[in-house]
């Protein structure tokens, strides 16, 4: 008898795929963030109440919202580096530099909002 | 140098299970992978079971995970692992007959599906069918796949789904649809706009990356998907 084929989500992770796979995972993983934040006010407004707030308590956190903005402009910045390869395959073959310019729009921007960010947690605001 | 084979193993015949043997052997830093696997099988256990032929990477036969990642046995170097102990698994999304041999009939069924063979129904003329070295050198690229299942096999979208065409049959399938020469391009292009075809694939590389004749697998893939697109070949 042969082993089944099914290629479970560890097996899956641990195929050593390098830069590009983990980007797609981190696509995948950052889309549903951005459902799972969205889900969570959709909910929270049904609900109101007391648990209403408890929502509103999780994705208004720091590390919460941290998390959303970088899911954002990564499954942004990512999205559009997916639909110029697809639109021009020609490009395909710089594929490498094209994930170095991705993380090199992606850094400055998440930094400089994270920064932000901080600052006005820290402040109190 | 002292090298650790860690093999993944499966007897259908017997109640272990898959697991992992480990061997202990002295090799050269020049020797090749299938080289340790040979001298499993050779001078330790001969029950091993694997698939070679050629040894050299032209038949494609033993392609499998080296270190996590699908390669030709005999195409890496023991020098060129970073680490002194080798992980040898079978490629992943297709069954496992026996230790590292699969089943490659889903393979080989999606490579014929895509009509991976010359077609031109005009009259043979009295010479060769006459091309230009640019409209050969098109698709010079896709006519390098061995068929050893390393892009296929390294592909997330395969390994959900079995229906996936993959993109070694693309691969194929690109070969004859850049060709001057043939007529069935049409044809080709619809068999691979299907749900699960062309648009399977989400861009992930390790087609390319896993491809031992360096083809640039994805942008085939990529071609053939915007040809489907724009009902244009470019």
């Amino acid at each position: 008898m042969t082993l089944d084929r099914k290629v479970g989500l560890l097996a899956g992770l641990r195929y050593k795929g390098g830069g590009p796979m983990l980007a797609w995972i981190l696509h995948r993983i950052t889309g549903l963030g951005m459902i799972v934040f969205i889900a969570l006010h959709v909910i929270a407004s049904l609900l109101g109440g007391d648990i209403g707030i408890a929502i509103n308590t999780v994705y208004q956190s720091l590390y919460f919202q941290l998390f959303v903005v970088f899911g954002i402009i990564f499954h942004g910045v990512n999205g559009l580096r997916i639909i110029v390869l697809d639109l021009w395959p020609k490009f395909i073959e710089y594929q490498r530099e094209s994930t170095w310019l991705e993380w090199f729009i992606i850094l400055p921007v998440y930094g400089l909002t994270a920064f932000v960010m901080i600052s006005r947690f820290l402040a109190g605001e | 140098m002292e090298v650790k084979l860690k093999v993944f193993r499966y007897n259908p015949e017997d109640d272990e299970g898959k697991h992992f043997d480990t061997f202990t052997l002295e090799a050269e830093p020049t020797d090749r992978v299938l080289d340790l696997l040979e001298q499993v099988k050779n001078y330790v256990d001969g029950t091993l079971t694997f698939r070679r032929s050629c040894a050299h990477g032209v038949c494609g036969s033993d392609a499998i995970r080296i270190n996590g990642v699908n390669r030709l046995a005999c195409k890496v170097l023991v020098q060129d692992l970073k680490s002194k102990t080798v992980k040898i698994e079978p490629i992943l999304g297709l069954e496992v007959e026996k230790d590292l041999v699969v089943d490659m009939e889903p393979f080989f069924r999606h490579y014929k599906s895509v009509l991976p063979y010359f077609v031109n129904d005009d009259p043979p003329p009295m010479k060769e069918r006459l091309q230009s070295p640019e409209e050969r050198s098109r698709f010079d690229d896709t006519t390098k796949c061995i068929l050893c299942a390393s892009c296929t096999t390294s592909c997330p979208s395969f390994w959900i789904n079995e229906e996936y065409v993959g993109p070694s049959a693309i691969v194929n399938a690109h070969r004859f649809i850049y060709d001057s020469r043939d007529q069935a391009a049409a044809e080709r292009l619809e068999i691979l706009n299907d749900q699960f075809g062309v648009y399977r694939c989400h861009t992930i590389f390790n087609c390319t990356d896993a491809c031992p004749r360096e083809i640039e697998v994805t942008k085939a893939v990529g071609e053939v998907k915007k040809a489907i697109a724009t009902g244009r070949l470019e």
